[in-house]
């Protein structure tokens, strides 16, 4: 990672970790294949091709094809695996594809009868397609460390007349590196003026390394995946998060703007609410008197003479609590009869009623008709 | 730079994954928390502003009818016959006496007013007044209607003796303001 984080973002994406390994290395033979076959048909024909031409048994090779959907033909190759040190198969977990260094250029848009010659400090690769987008022959051709440029040239022809005749040869100086991409479906390599565009499910058939480690290894990308596309769902929900606090500080503003609108309301709005009080319990003074006197000369005017009325209690305009015993309970209800029967009350509730030892308490709401009490006469002067 | 950080997180170990994963998870967990708490507060505050202000423009609304009322309520007083607190006090007291009453306690008037109207408001407690008596105070303060009249009123049976009673009153009065 740069030191800057700016310049480690500016930088853009690494490009994907393809370990390409020596042509050298590997025999490959073009397998003639139905042109309708499913990819796991051709999996297992060209499994039954490499056992056939190879002298080893399949579980001890390195081995992968290449084949387009609808080609009659695919591309095998295989090495044995005692050929790779635990040095070199150290650096494979790591990587994303190991694949022949020939394979970069499985992906070119080639004409019929195209050659590419790939060069390499250990020797010269041809790769020709006959037709169509898989190639008939790779072949390669080891070169001695100390060889001039003269015999290059010499292996070169000698590779061009071996694969057959060319209308067209693409010389590579090295093999081409696998670029940064903007896509997780294909990966490209560039050398030079040349490119090749490879799709990552054909990427994955090229792959060399044993189908179990493969298969396991892609699991855990399958988890990294997992785990990363959380990771970047919890930072675009922090980012929406973001937007939310703007939303938050914005509203905020704005109550505070009410809140300051109601607070220089309030004074006014409370001088109303007093105006409109005031109002009331003048009207109320001046026309709506309270009678108590009143309301409990029709309460004693009832009452029975054994029943005792301990408090008088006025709720409003128009109820009366009374709160009363007695000693003869079976005169609570000749109470009530008598109010009810009353021309001034309108209704008489009981709402506690109890007795101990022979004594029975009881508290009457007595609701009267409203300007149904007359006010009382002064009284008599002597 | 979306790439770049895929590839950054990718090439780290698992642990390194997991770790990254959790604190990314764990923020994002702690600012929802953080974020619904605040938006749940505003929105009850916003949703109290609401009705305080509808409820305050409803009684701007109705200030004209509200101030008539109260014009009205005012114009069928004669400013000279309105009492003051002052006046109150001394007017129950007054009154008390002369009906005969001995052992009353008169609190301290409290006020409430619009600068305009005050209406002041006493507690009058009478304790083993005679029937008569009371009937003498209440016909004389109902004479004094609508300037002074009697808001609440309960009665209790004294203990000692039955044949009296003890009574608390609130009696209010209203005053125009002279400025």
């Amino acid at each position: 990672m740069c030191a800057s984080p700016f310049k480690f973002l500016s930088a853009g994406p690494p490009p994907p970790r393809v370990v390409l390994l020596r042509d050298a290395l590997f025999f490959s033979r073009a397998v003639p294949v139905l042109a309708t076959a499913t990819a796991a048909e051709v999996s297992a024909q060209a499994g039954l091709a490499l056992e056939a031409i190879s002298p080893f048994p399949l579980a001890q090779l390195y081995y992968g094809l290449f084949w387009v959907p609808g080609s009659e033909r695919a591309l095998v190759f295989a090495s044995y695996r005692r050929r790779f040190t635990v040095e070199q198969t150290e650096a494979w977990p790591a990587a994303e594809w190991v694949v022949p260094a020939f394979a970069s250029v499985l992906g070119s848009a080639v004409a019929p009868a195209t050659t590419i010659v790939l060069s390499s400090p250990d020797g010269l690769t041809a790769v020709h397609w006959e037709q169509g987008p898989v190639p008939s022959l790779v072949l390669h051709r080891p070169l001695a460390p100390e060889a001039t440029d003269e015999d290059r040239l010499h292996l070169r022809a000698e590779l061009l007349r071996a694969v057959g005749e060319s209308r067209a040869i693409v010389d590579l100086a090295e093999p081409p590196a696998a670029l940064p991409s903007h896509s997780d479906k294909e990966v490209v390599f560039k050398s030079g003026g040349f490119e090749a565009t490879l799709p990552t499910s054909l990427m994955d058939g090229l792959d060399v390394r044993d189908r179990d480690e493969l298969a396991m290894l892609r699991r855990a990308r399958k988890r990294d995946l997992v785990l990363w596309r959380a990771a970047i769902g919890c930072v675009a929900a922090c980012g929406v998060f973001a937007l939310g606090e703007l939303a938050l500080m914005g509203a905020g503003l704005w109550q505070k703007a009410r809140v300051l609108n109601m607070t220089a309301q309030s004074p006014l709005v409370g001088r109303i609410m007093e105006d409109q009080r005031l109002a009331g319990r003048i009207d109320d003074l001046a026309t709506k008197r309270l009678y108590p006197l009143e309301m409990l000369t029709v309460v004693l005017s009832k009452k029975p003479a054994e029943v005792q009325l301990l408090r008088a209690t006025t709720t409003d305009l128009d109820h009366l609590k009374v709160d009363a015993q007695t000693t003869n309970s079976g005169q609570i209800s000749g109470f009530i009869s008598a109010l009810q029967a009353a021309p001034e009350c309108a209704k008489v509730d009981i709402p506690d009623q109890r007795a101990h030892d022979n004594l029975a308490t009881f508290t009457l709401i007595i609701t009267f008709k409203p300007g149904a009490l007359k006010p009382m006469p002064p009284p008599a002067t002597s | 730079m979306i790439r770049t950080l895929r590839a950054f997180f990718l090439s780290r170990l698992l642990r390194e994954k997991l770790l990254l994963g959790t604190f990314v998870l764990i923020a994002a967990l702690i600012w929802a928390s953080s974020l619904f708490g605040r938006v749940g507060r505003l929105t009850r505050e916003a949703r109290s502003t609401t009705l305080a202000l509808k409820d305050q423009s409803m009684w701007l609304t109705n200030r004209t009818t509200i101030e008539e009322a109260a014009r009205k309520a005012t114009s069928k007083l004669t400013p000279d016959q309105t009492v003051d607190d002052t006046r109150l006090l001394s007017e129950v007291n007054a009154m008390a006496s002369e009906a005969g009453l001995r052992k009353t306690n008169i609190s301290e008037p409290q006020d409430v007013s619009n600068g305009q109207i005050a209406i002041h408001t006493l507690q009058l407690g009478i304790t083993q007044a005679d029937w008569s008596s009371v009937v003498a105070f209440y016909v004389a303060v109902r004479a004094r209607a609508p300037y002074i009249g009697i808001e609440k009123f309960a009665a209790n049976g004294n203990r000692t003796n039955p044949l009296l009673l003890d009574i608390n009153m609130s009696i209010s009065s209203v005053e125009i303001v002279r400025n």
